[in-house]
Order: C-alpha cells, then structure tokens, then sequence
C-alpha cells in the first residue's frame, strides 16, 4: 500500500469496507431519504428539539403549576427559584408558565401560516402551472405584485388596516406567504410538464385534474415539505418581532414574542433577564431545529448528496 | 516486462466508497504500456477503465482509494517512480502530472475552466512546470496551437472555450495536455463527445503525436471502431477485471474469451447491410454491490460451467495475448 | 442588449403603475378626506353644508377617480407627497431626511454580511468536513435562527450595558462632525442586521464553491500539476463568487423594508422607525407613503440588478 499517514477518511473507510465483506450492508431496503436524514447529525438533533419544545407546549397545562394570566402583584420582579422556574414578570406572572404557553400561539401562528400558504400556493400553483393559458397568467401577476413589496411593509399595512388579532395574523400571513410557494410550485410544475411520462398519461385520455394532482405532484412534495418547514420557521421570527413590536398577537394571549415585548423597558433589559432571556432562547432554539431539519431534508432530497 | 515498457500495473485495486457503500470498482487488473505505442482500454460503461486511467495520475474522486497493487512509472532519467505510494497532492506527484504525464477527458467543454482564455490555461501550465516568462510562455502556446492544428492561434489564443468549435476545443484541450512534453498521455473517451465527422480529424492528431512525438497513448473507449482505427494493443474490462488483453491483430481476430467474442458480435459494422446479424448479449451488468461468485461474466456467458464458480486465472496464448476463462479453448475451437 | 433593458422596462412601469393604484385605493378608501383634515371635525360641525361643498370643489375634490388619481400621480412625480397626520409635516420631507439613515445601515450591513459571509463559506468549503467546517456551518444556522431584535437586545446589553463599549443607540451624538467619530454607533446595528444575511450568504457561498470544485475543469487543473491553492482559488473561486454575487445583488432590495426591527431597537432615525411610529399613531398618509416609496424603490433597484446581471453574464439576455 503507499505510505501515506492513515487518514480520518481512510479509517471511515476502512470500516465500511469490513462491514461490507461481511454483507451487514446487503440487507438496506429502507428508503434512502430517510436513511440519508438520520444519519444527518444535526437534522436529528433538530428533529428532537422541535419535538421537545412542541410536546411541552402542547402539555403546558399538565407541566405547569401557575397558569400564565394568574396576576400576584406581591411576587413581582423575583428571580428564578424552585418555586417560580424562570422567575416572575412585572405582575407576578409565572415566565416558565407564560413560556410554555407561548410556545402554543407561536408555533401555532407559524407552523399554520406555513401550512396554509402551502395548501394554498402548491394548489393553485401545480394547476395553474401545469395548464398555463389566462388563470396562470393572471395568478402570476398578482403573485408579482405581492412579492415587490418587502414583507415587513405589507404585513403592517394590513395590520393597521385590518386591526389586531391572531386570527387576522394568520389570515395576514397566508396572504402575504402564498405567493412564494405558488411560484415555487408553477416552477417545479413546469419542469416536470414536459417528462415523457406525463405525454404517455396525457396520450391514454387521463384527466388534467387527475394528471395534476395524482401524479405530477407527489413528485414535487420534496421542494413543498423543505419549503414549509423553513417558512414556518419564517413566520416564527415575524410573529415574534411583530408581537415584540406591540403590533403582533394583542398582550392577553402570550406569546413568545409579547412577553418579550416588556424587555423594550431599559432596567428590565437590565435587571431581570429572566423575563426575556427564556422566551428569546426558545425562539432561537425552535427556529434553529427547523432550519436543521430543513436542511436535513434539503440534503435527503437530494439525488446527487452521496453521503 | 523489457525496457520498451513505459508504464506497469500490477494488481491494482481500486474501491469507492459512495452512499457509506463499498463498491469494489476495480480488482487486481494488470497490464503494460509500450513505449511508443497505444494500448487501447475497452468496455462498457462502469467497467472500472476511466477509474483504472484515475489512478493513475491520482486524480481519484476523494470517495475512492487506491486499496492494493502497484503502479510503476519508468521513467528514461529518474528511473522507476512507485506512483501508488507517493500523496495525491504532494510535490514529486504534481511534478509527475503535466511534465510526464497528462490527460484529457472526454468533454473539453466541461473540462475547460469557462471564464479563462485559452491562452491563459495553456500558459499557466507552462509557466508553472517550466518557469518561463509571460513572453516566452504565450510564444509557445500559439506553438502549440498552431502544431494541433488550430487555424490563426495568435487570435485564438485570446478567445473562450465557448467561442471554440466542438473539434477545435478538443484539440486546444490536447495542446494544454502537450505543453511541457509530457512522455504518457491517458486520453479518456476523447471522441465520445464529438461528432463523428471531427472524429476522424482527432485520430490522425493523435496518430501524428504518436508517430511523430514519440508518444505513449493510453485510449479508453467503448467504441470498438476507435480501437480498430487507433490501438497497438488491446485491454479488454468487464466489471472491474481485465478479461483479455493482446495486440490489436490477436483481440479483433482471434478473441478467445466469450465476451470479447459477445462484444466484437453485436456491433453493427458500416456498410454491411440490414442483413447482418447482431447479435445483443443477453442479461443485464449485474449490480456492482451484488456480485455473482467468481467470473462476473459467468451469468451472461453461454460457455459457462459450474467451474466458473472458481475465478479464472491468467492463461497464456502467446507471448502477448492473455485471457482470463477457463473454457477459452472451447471458444479458440467454435472459430 | 438594448432590447433587453426595453422589455424589462415594459415590465417594470405596468407594476409601479398597479403599485401606486392600489396604495391610491387604499388612500381613497380612509374615512375622512382632505377637507376635513384641513378643518377638522369639530370645526366643520359648524360651517354650513355648502361651504364645505364649495371648499371641496375648489379643491377638485368632487371629480371622477381616475382624474384625482392621476392628479396624485403627477403630484408625487413632483415630490408632493401629502402630509403627515400626526404631525402636519410634509411627508416628502420626512422620506428625505431619514432616507440617509437607512441608506447607510443598509450599505454597511451588506458589504459586512457578504465579506465576512463569502470569506468564511470558502473556508468551510476548502476544509469539508472538518470540525471547523462543522463549526461555521452550526454558527451560520445560528445566524439565520436568531430573532434579529433578540440579538440585538443581547448585544445592547453585553456590549453597551455591561462593557461599555459601545454606544446603545443614536446614530450619532452632537458634535460629531466626521464618520469616523459616528462608527461606533454603526457598528452594533450592522452586526446585528448582518446576522442573518450573513448566515445565508456563508452557506451559498459555500455551496457554490463546493459545486464549483466537483466540476470537470478542477480535474484539468489538477491534471496540470497545478498546486492546491491555486486550483482553488484562481480555478474554483473564481468560478464560485459569480452566483454569490448576484444573490447579494438581489438581496441589497430586501434590506430595503427589513431594518425596520434594527431602527427601533437601536433608535437609529432612519425610514424604518418612521414606518413604524405611523403605524402606531395609525398616521395612514405617512404609512401609505412609506409603503409606496420602500415598494418603489425594491422595484427600481431590482431593475437595475437585472440589467447589472445581465451585463456581467451575456446568457441572460437571451431570455
């Protein structure tokens, strides 16, 4: 052999080589996107955080032992302790409680603004896409319009049009996030329109309908799945710099953006960082485990990522 | 092996390691090339022959590795050079690369960097291997251009790849390969990507680097007409193992194992008519993970035995030709 | 190429032109018109119906949509951009005096993100697999994850609160006259905008550089017996910065609408904390200006980077 130094890779090497003279590596009949995501260290590691943060969430009620409105004027301002996990706010509000709960609106402001503009945008994009003519010609322009406007600008017009609520946020969301989605669609729609197969089915008398939804689009569910993690990561961080800003998700039901929206004060930033500290790290976390896991799938995906 | 022989290949294995799989690409495969002459490499595609020509110059992917065998260069001043045991990117290696030997792929306008002159990638080298001036350097690559066959190379040589034709890309390609003299060229697939009009064109360039440059040519190819036109002699691969190998003569008239046989049938011949019968080699290559016992081509082969079970070894038919099969006297026999 | 710059403009002047109906609209559609804010209600309670009528047909109140529209149009092509509600100033005049602000923020977040992004994604690139490959790429993520007002809350805190080392916002302080003595005020907020640019830039830099390295022409190169650096860099950066370029190209119109966080956090006086403060006082003139404005200007500037592009890279015009 050369003389060269045994390199890291070398070793790894080595060890695949073994295993396979012993056949261990015949028998993978699992599906080779999946096998790709978990040996993907980080997406697992994002896979686990998202889960974790969403179960606590989900089992708020079960977890904590303050509800997170229960107002105790005389525990204000107190620093973690075994009783109070993360301290208390400005009116004695258990934080870990608020945290939790938080997590509820917010995951569940951004995971649904993703998966309603997903719903919308892919739908009205793979058909759009796949017959082209005026329907698509039209939906394009609009989605042009909407996407010329920075999403900030457009999301506050509508704010301060339509009033706040959580209902009108995430109605606002869905109409400023479709439109992202359905070009992403069109385009894969396109590109798979001209495949033979699609000829082939089009040449036995299939329907359009049933061509569109049937067959084409389980091809493109890769893009849309990658897609919707990492815009719901998106809507995510613009509830909570919304809700940070006092013009999100109105201050009675918390969120983690509007519990932080009381670190605006200077000796609260100062003083207490309980109080914002926890919420700001949760986003930053579950943002981080979708952007992982996006990836993860991203990698997955993949045909030529030869792990 | 006599001092004639430029390069020697002894029972080189070579493995990747693709999709945390072992893929054994090449196994034991030895063979030699002729000083002046051109050893033609056939097979069909994901044979192992252009990760064979890799090794070689060490330009494997980084998921492959030379796991065994030797590869000796034998050079007329410094004597023979253990290529296998030098590091892929180490000094005495890039010295190897370029001045002593080069390569050129199969299509120059993926192999050429697009947004460099061709002068620019020619003198690069030049100036690089042979230390000369920016003057000198471009002098010599109009040259070269010029000795390839390139018309007005004083203006070419400022131009794009993608301003060159298809033909003329490949031989700019061939002029970059020329530039420091090299003794060994490794020419992977180089017509594949042409049209068969300029094919020809390209046959006599490299006829003429053979005759008149005193050449050595390693050609891989799956096209059988090429090795015809061009080789000295012949090695024949199928799945990663060297089935046969001889000189041109001994391959094309007189293949004694089955699937050289298989693979000289089944190609249509210009010229003869639709009443030619083709006959296409049945079965499939099997799956490289997946490797039947023994001889690979054994499933396909309509000589096999259970005595195919056990893998060849090396017969002698003369001094030149070489087959790997147990039953080639049956074959010799059916003519 | 000059065919190219006409369709692209026959693109862009329909767009601007649905763009300002539409905010148009919008204007149209508030309660209250000019005259009552000139007046105000109480006062209108008591002058009689007809003079009110009279005001408003002097002021060409009561013609047809389309002529007020285009009456508007004309008078923001002058630079008449309305008045502020809260504050009665000219809203052109508020645009420009905090358009600089913005500007800067911007320009410095952009150049800061792609430098330090390109820089460290080649590094990752050339050194795959690595622990500083792993490394980098964990901290891009970061960057990209990280709530860019949290960020900046966690930056106040440690760099201005605790070290004193930088200022906590202002974008200046009387007395500076040069932009040397103003740095430190940029710097937190730069950083800070350029967080998640940064992040997306490493990792595409990244990608292309690796892309650009499993190409046929690295294989030449090497062929040559070329050493590794320069195979690297003159062959493969080369190649790989060309994409990175144009991404950042288009993300320059992005930044546009996106400092609005960054403004209030920092208190920096650009157009983002303007927006902002409208949108609070529902100042709706001073929103429906800003709007068109930032939306206007993302769209000329996308412009121009398309022409850019296809200056740089002769394919494009093909299309």
């Amino acid at each position: 052999m050369n003389n060269s130094k045994i390199s890291k890779l070398d070793k790894k090497m080595d060890k695949i080589k073994e295993k396979e003279e012993k056949g261990l590596l015949k028998e993978k009949k699992v599906n080779r996107t999946l096998r790709k995501f978990f040996n993907n260290k980080l997406a697992v590691i994002g896979l686990f955080i998202l889960l974790t943060i969403t179960f606590a969430s989900i089992f708020a009620p079960i977890i904590c032992r303050y509800s997170p409105g229960k107002i105790n004027l005389t525990e204000a301002l107190e620093p973690p302790s075994r009783d109070h996990i993360f301290g208390t706010d400005k009116l004695g509000r258990d934080v870990f409680s608020r945290v939790l709960y938080g997590g509820r609106i917010s995951i569940l402001v951004g995971f649904g603004s993703g998966i309603g503009s997903a719903l919308i945008g892919v739908s009205i994009g793979s058909y759009a896409g796949y017959k082209g003519g005026l329907l698509d010609k039209i939906f394009l322009r609009i989605s042009e319009v909407l996407i010329a406007f920075p999403q900030i600008v457009l999301v506050l017009l509508l704010v301060t049009i339509l009033g706040q609520s959580l209902w009108n946020l995430l109605f606002i969301f869905i109409l400023t996030g479709w439109a992202s989605m359905y070009r992403m669609a069109r385009a894969r729609m396109l590109s798979l329109r001209e495949e033979e197969y699609i000829q082939a089915l089009k040449a036995f008398g299939v329907s359009d309908f049933v061509i569109c939804y049937k067959h084409m689009l389980p091809n493109a569910i890769g893009p849309v799945v990658i897609n919707i993690t990492l815009s719901t990561a998106m809507f995510i961080l613009e509830e909570t710099s919304l809700s940070f800003l006092g013009l999100g998700v109105p201050l009675n039901l918390p969120t983690w953006g509007n519990i932080l929206y009381a670190a605006q004060n200077l000796s609260i930033l100062r003083n207490n960082w309980w109080i914002w500290l926890p919420p700001g790290i949760m986003i930053s976390l579950f943002v981080l485990g979708l952007n992982f896991v996006g990836d993860g799938l991203r990698d997955s995906f993949d045909p030529s990522y030869q792990g | 092996m006599n001092n004639q022989t430029l390069l020697t290949v002894n029972n080189l294995s070579v493995y990747i390691y693709a999709n945390q799989r072992c893929n054994k690409a090449v196994q034991n495969v030895s063979f030699e090339v002729q000083k002046g002459k051109i050893l033609g490499m056939i097979g069909e595609s994901g044979c192992g022959k252009s990760i064979t020509a890799s090794a070689i110059i060490q330009l494997l992917p980084e998921l492959a590795r030379i796991e065994s065998g030797e590869i000796i260069f034998h050079d007329s001043e410094e004597g023979d050079i253990r290529i296998d045991s030098l590091d892929k990117n180490s000094k005495e290696m890039r010295k190897i690369r370029g001045e002593k030997i080069a390569m050129i792929f199969q299509d120059p306008m993926t192999a050429l960097n697009p947004v460099y002159t061709v002068g620019f990638q020619i003198m690069e080298s030049l100036r690089y291997h042979r230390k000369l001036s920016k003057k000198q350097a471009k002098q010599r690559s109009i040259e070269l251009l010029r000795e390839m066959g390139i018309p007005s190379p004083e203006r070419r040589i400022n131009e794009f790849p993608h301003q060159y034709s298809g033909g003329m890309r490949q031989r700019a390609m061939i002029a970059l390969a020329m530039a420091c003299n090299p003794k060994f060229l490794i020419a992977d697939e180089p017509t594949t990507a042409i049209d068969v009009t300029i094919q020809a064109q390209i046959f006599e360039l490299m006829f003429k680097l053979k005759n008149q440059y005193d050449m050595t040519i390693l050609l891989i190819t799956h096209d059988m007409g090429v090795i015809a036109e061009l080789a000295d002699d012949v090695v024949v691969m199928y799945m990663g193992n060297i089935v046969e190998k001889g000189s041109v003569e001994e391959i094309l008239m007189n293949a004694v194992h089955p699937y050289t046989r298989a693979l000289l049938k089944c190609i249509p011949i210009l010229g003869k008519g639709k009443t030619q019968e083709l006959e296409p080699i049945k079965g499939t290559t099997p799956d490289p993970y997946d490797r039947p016992q023994g001889c690979q081509f054994y499933p396909r082969c309509e000589y096999g035995t259970d005595k195919c079970l056990e893998f060849p070894e090396t017969c002698y038919i003369s001094n030149t030709h070489a087959v790997k099969c147990w039953h080639h006297m049956k074959v010799l026999e059916n003519g | 190429m000059y065919a190219y710059i006409i369709r692209r403009i026959l693109i862009l002047i329909p767009m601007l032109l649905v763009i300002t109906f539409l905010i148009y609209l919008g204007i149209e559609l508030m309660p209250g018109d000019a005259v009552s804010f000139m007046i105000g209600p109480e006062s209108a309670a008591n002058i009689p119906i007809e003079r009110l009528d009279e005001l408003r047909e002097s002021l060409g109140l009561n013609d047809p949509f389309i002529i007020r529209y285009f009456r508007w149009l004309g008078g923001i092509l002058k630079g008449n951009f309305g008045y502020s509600l809260s504050s009665g100033v000219p809203i052109s005049q508020i645009v420009f005096s905090r358009l600089p602000a913005t500007i800067e923020l911007a320009i410095s977040a952009l150049l800061f993100s792609t430098f330090l992004g390109s820089i460290l994604g080649i590094i990752g690139a050339l050194k795959k697999g690595s622990i500083l490959d792993n490394v980098l790429t964990v901290a891009g993520m970061i960057g990209l994850s990280l709530p860019q007002f949290f960020f900046g809350l966690v930056a106040i805190v440690i760099f201005s609160l605790n070290l004193g080392w930088l200022p906590a916002g202002g974008r200046t302080m009387p007395g500076y006259e040069i932009f040397l003595d103003r740095l430190p005020h940029l710097i937190l907020p730069t950083i800070v905008l350029g967080s998640s640019l940064t992040g997306g830039v490493m990792r595409y830099a990244r990608n292309s550089m690796l892309e650009s390295l499993n190409k046929d022409f690295i294989k030449t190169a090497r062929s040559k017996g070329l050493p590794e650096w320069r195979v690297n860099f003159i062959h493969g950066f080369r190649v790989a910065m060309t994409p990175v370029v144009v991404l950042v190209g288009f993300r320059l119109p992005m930044l546009v609408g996106g400092t609005v966080v960054i403004e209030e956090i920092f208190q920096w006086p650009g157009m983002g904390r303007e927006f902002l403060s409208a949108v609070r006082g529902q100042d709706l003139p001073l929103i429906m200006m800003i709007a068109l404005f930032t939306v206007s200007a993302v769209l000329i500037a996308s412009f121009l980077i398309d022409i850019l592009t296809a200056l740089i890279d002769p394919r494009v015009r093909l299309e």
